[in-house]
C-alpha cells in the first residue's frame, strides 16, 4: 500500500493530515481490490460496500472515498471503489460488473458521473435487490420513494446559503465594507450558479456597504484566477479589499497572485470546498475562510445508511422525505474555528444519520 | 507581365505577413492602452512577465515539436508530474526531502525522460504524435495521481519559492529563467544542426531523408527537448502557486497551442520560429490582461479570444504554399 511507503518520511501528525494519508493509501488497494474479485465475500452472505466516484485526483473524491473505507474498516464488511474517470459508460459498466458479482449483495454509495446516469444506476440496483445511496446528481423528477426499499437516499448541498455565509465572513474580515472582487466556476455548472446567488445576496445585504468591483470565472482552475487577480491588481489597485472566490483552488491562486504583489494576508480571500492547502492558508491568516463540505462524512454516512437498511435495521420506506432527500452541511471555517474543525473532522459518528442535515432537498426551477 | 506583377505583390505580402503578429500584438497594446491607461504602467508590465513566463517555457518546446509538423499534447501530463516531482524534493508537508532548488534540475530531467518516451514511441512503433503524447500526456496525471492520491502537496521551501516571488531589478526570478530558455531555444535553432533538421523534416521529410538527415533521431531529440522545456515549466509552476497536484497542468496545452499557432508557426510544419512564439505568448498574455482591464463580459471574452487566434492565423497563413487544406 502507498501509505505504508510514505508513511514511515511523512511528517506531519495532524490528525486531518493522516486521514488523508490513509486516502492515499487507499487509492492503491482500491485498485488491487478491483483487480482480484472477493469471491470469499460473495459467498459468505456478507454485504459489499462500494463508492462510485469521478477521480481520485482530486481531494474532494479523495476524501470522500476515505470516508467510505473508514466505515467499511469499522464495521468490517468488503469494501471497494469504483473510479468513473468521468465516463458515465465506464460508470456504469463498472457498477453492473459488482452487482453480478456480488450477486445484488451490495450497498452502493455514488456520486454519479452526470445527472441522467443516477436513473439508470437506480433501476439496475432495484432489479439486483441493491441498496444505493446518491449524491449530488440526479434528475429532479427521479425520487427515492419511487423505487422502495432500494433507492435508499439522495444527499446534496445547498451552494446557496453556503456561500453567503462564507462571503459574509469575507466582510466581517474588511470590516465591513469595501470593494471585492470575484472569481466563479465554470458559467453553467449547478454550483457555480448557486454560489454566485449566494454572493449576490450577502452584497445585497450589506446596503451598498460592500460593492463587487468585479465578477470573472475562472472556470475552477487556480492558474486562471492567478491570472485574472493580477489584471484586476492592475485594473483596481488597492481599491480591492476582499477577494471571493467560488472554490479553494481558485482562492489559492488569486491568493499567491497578492503574495507575488507582497500582498498575502493583507487582501482577506476566502473560497469554498475546505481544502488542505486552504485551511493552512486561515491558519496562516492568508485566508478568512472556506466551507468544508465534509466529504468524509458524506462518504461514510451514505454507506452507514444503506447498510443499516440492508440489514434490516431501519425501515427506510416509513421514513419521512426529508430523510430520503436532505442536504449535508457545509461548514464554515474560519480562523476562529478552524481548530474545532479539526478536532471535529477527526470524530466521525456513523450512527446519526440525519443529525448534520439542515433539512429536505429544494428544487430551483 | 500581369502575372510578375502579381508574383511582385506576393512577395510585398509575404515579407508583411511575417511581421503579422507583431503587429497584431502592437494593435492590441495600443487598443488597450487607449481604454485603460494602466495597461503600460511599470508594475501592470511586471504582472504580464510574470504571467508569461511559464508559458514562455512551455512553447519552446512546443514550438519545435510543430515546426516539424507534429503536434505534442503531453504538456498538462508533464507539467503535473514535473510540479508533483519538485513539490516533493522540496521543503514540504509530505515528504522529508529538502534538496531546495536541487529539485529543478530533477524536474527537467523527468520532464525529459517522459518527452523520450513520447519521441521513442512516435518513431519507433510508428504511432502518430498526436496519439503517442496525448496517451503519455495522461499517463503522466495518473502516475501524479497515484503518488498523491489526490492530495495536494505543500511548498514550504522559502529559498525555492524565490524562484516566482524573488526578483532581480524589480523582475521576477522566473521571468530571468524563462528569458534564458528563449535564448537556448533560440540558439538551438540558429545555431546547430538540429535546428536546420528540424526545418528540413518539417518543410519535406522525405527530401530530408534523401539528403542525410537522420530523421528518426532527430524526431526523437526534439520530443526530449520538449519535455525538458515542460519539466521546468512544471518546477516553475510549483514555485508560482506554492504546491503540487495532479491536476496543476490544468489548461497549459489550450495556450501552448494557441500561443504557437497565433505567433505564425504553422501547424503543418516547415515555417515560424521561437521568436513567433514569443510573440504568441505575448498575444496570448496581452488579450487575457487587457480583456479583464477594459472590462469586457466574461461572456464575449472567449468569442473575442477565438477570433483573435482567426485573425492571427489568417493574416500570418502563407496561402501559396498550400495545395491541399485538410
Amino acid at each position: 500500500m502507498i501509505h505504508k511507503r510514505l508513511g514511515p518520511i511523512a511528517r506531519r501528525q495532524l490528525l486531518r493530515r493522516d486521514l488523508l494519508k490513509g486516502a492515499a493509501g487507499f487509492a492503491g488497494a482500491g485498485v488491487l481490490a478491483g483487480t482480484f474479485p472477493r469471491l470469499a465475500a460473495a459467498q459468505s452472505g456478507e454485504w459489499t460496500l462500494a463508492i462510485s466516484m469521478r477521480s481520485l485526483a482530486n481531494p474532494y473524491h479523495a476524501t470522500f472515498a476515505a470516508g467510505g473505507e473508514a466505515y467499511a474498516e469499522s464495521v468490517g464488511a468488503p469494501f471497494e471503489v469504483l473510479i468513473t474517470e468521468g465516463n458515465s459508460e465506464k460508470g456504469m459498466a463498472d457498477i453492473r460488473a459488482l452487482l453480478a458479482r456480488t450477486g445484488g449483495k451490495l450497498v452502493l454509495n455514488v456520486d454519479p458521473n452526470d445527472s441522467p446516469d443516477a436513473r439508470v444506476i437506480v433501476e439496475e440496483c432495484q432489479r439486483a435487490g441493491a441498496y444505493v445511496v446518491t449524491q449530488w446528481n440526479k434528475p429532479d423528477d427521479l425520487h427515492p420513494w419511487d423505487f422502495d426499499p432500494n433507492y435508499v437516499a439522495h444527499m446534496s448541498f445547498d451552494g446557496v446559503p453556503t456561500a453567503q455565509a462564507v462571503a459574509e465572513a469575507l466582510f466581517e474580515a474588511m470590516g465591513g465594507e469595501g470593494g471585492i472582487v470575484a472569481l466563479g466556476g465554470i458559467l453553467s455548472n449547478v454550483p457555480a450558479i448557486e454560489r454566485k446567488i449566494g454572493l449576490d445576496n450577502a452584497i445585497a445585504a450589506t446596503n451598498g456597504k460592500v460593492q463587487l468591483l468585479d465578477f470573472q470565472p475562472a472556470d475552477w482552475n487556480e492558474t486562471r484566477a492567478f491570472e485574472i487577480m493580477q489584471a484586476w491588481l492592475t485594473r483596481f489597485g488597492d481599491d480591492i479589499k476582499g477577494v471571493f472566490a467560488a472554490n479553494d483552488g481558485m482562492a489559492i491562486g488569486a491568493l499567491e497572485a497578492l503574495r507575488q504583489e507582497g500582498k498575502a494576508g493583507a487582501v482577506p480571500v476566502t473560497g469554498i470546498d475546505g481544502i488542505e492547502a486552504a485551511l493552512f492558508a486561515i491558519e496562516a491568516g492568508e485566508m478568512a475562510g472556506t466551507v468544508a463540505w465534509d466529504p468524509n462524512w458524506t462518504g461514510g454516512i451514505g454507506l452507514a445508511l444503506g447498510h443499516a437498511v440492508a440489514l434490516g435495521e431501519i425501515d427506510i420506506a416509513a421514513e419521512p422525505h426529508e430523510h430520503r432527500e436532505f442536504y449535508g452541511t457545509g461548514i464554515v471555517v474560519t480562523p476562529a474555528n478552524l481548530a474545532e474543525y479539526r478536532a471535529m473532522d477527526a470524530a466521525l459518528d456513523f450512527g446519526d444519520f440525519w443529525g448534520k442535515s439542515p433539512g429536505q432537498i429544494q428544487y430551483r426551477g | 507581365m500581369a502575372s510578375g506583377s502579381l508574383a511582385g505583390q506576393r512577395n510585398r505580402f509575404a515579407r508583411w505577413r511575417g511581421l503579422a503578429p507583431v503587429g497584431v500584438l502592437v494593435l492590441l497594446c495600443v487598443v488597450i492602452t487607449v481604454i485603460s491607461p494602466n495597461f503600460l504602467s511599470f508594475s501592470n508590465l511586471v504582472r504580464l512577465l510574470s504571467g508569461a513566463a511559464i508559458p514562455l517555457v512551455l512553447v519552446m518546446g512546443a514550438t519545435f515539436v510543430i515546426l516539424m509538423g507534429s503536434i505534442d499534447l503531453s504538456v498538462e501530463g508533464v507539467v503535473a508530474l514535473a510540479a508533483v516531482i519538485t513539490s516533493m524534493l522540496v521543503l514540504n508537508d509530505f515528504t522529508s526531502a529538502d534538496l531546495g532548488l536541487l529539485a529543478v534540475p530533477v524536474a527537467v530531467v523527468a520532464g525529459g525522460c517522459i518527452g523520450f518516451v513520447n519521441g521513442f514511441v512516435h518513431v519507433r512503433l510508428k504511432i502518430p504524435s498526436f496519439m503517442a503524447t496525448l496517451g503519455f500526456g495522461f499517463a503522466g496525471v495518473g502516475v501524479a495521481t497515484a503518488i498523491l492520491g489526490g492530495f495536494t502537496v505543500r511548498i514550504a521551501d522559502r529559498g525555492f519559492r524565490e524562484l516566482a516571488l524573488g526578483r532581480f531589478l524589480d523582475v521576477p526570478f522566473s521571468v530571468w529563467l524563462a528569458g534564458m530558455a528563449v535564448l537556448v531555444a533560440w540558439v538551438i535553432q540558429e545555431r546547430t544542426r538540429l535546428g536546420r533538421w528540424v526545418y528540413a523534416i518539417g518543410t519535406d521529410e522525405v527530401t530530408a531523408k534523401h539528403a542525410g538527415v537522420p530523421v528518426e533521431r532527430t524526431r526523437i531529440l526534439v520530443f526530449t527537448l520538449a519535455g525538458l522545456f515542460y519539466g521546468l515549466g512544471g518546477a516553475l509552476a510549483a514555485a508560482q502557486l506554492g504546491q503540487g497536484h495532479a491536476l496543476m497542468g490544468t489548461g497549459r496545452l489550450f495556450t501552448t497551442i494557441t500561443a504557437v499557432v497565433v505567433g505564425g508557426t504553422a501547424l503543418s510544419g516547415g515555417v515560424g520560429s521561437v521568436l513567433n512564439s514569443v510573440i504568441g505568448v505575448g498575444i496570448v498574455i496581452v488579450l487575457t490582461n487587457g480583456m479583464v482591464l477594459m472590462g469586457i463580459p466574461p461572456y464575449v471574452q472567449q468569442g473575442v479570444q477565438g477570433l483573435m487566434i482567426i485573425v492571427a492565423v489568417a493574416l500570418a497563413l502563407d496561402r501559396s504554399r498550400l495545395v491541399v487544406v485538410k
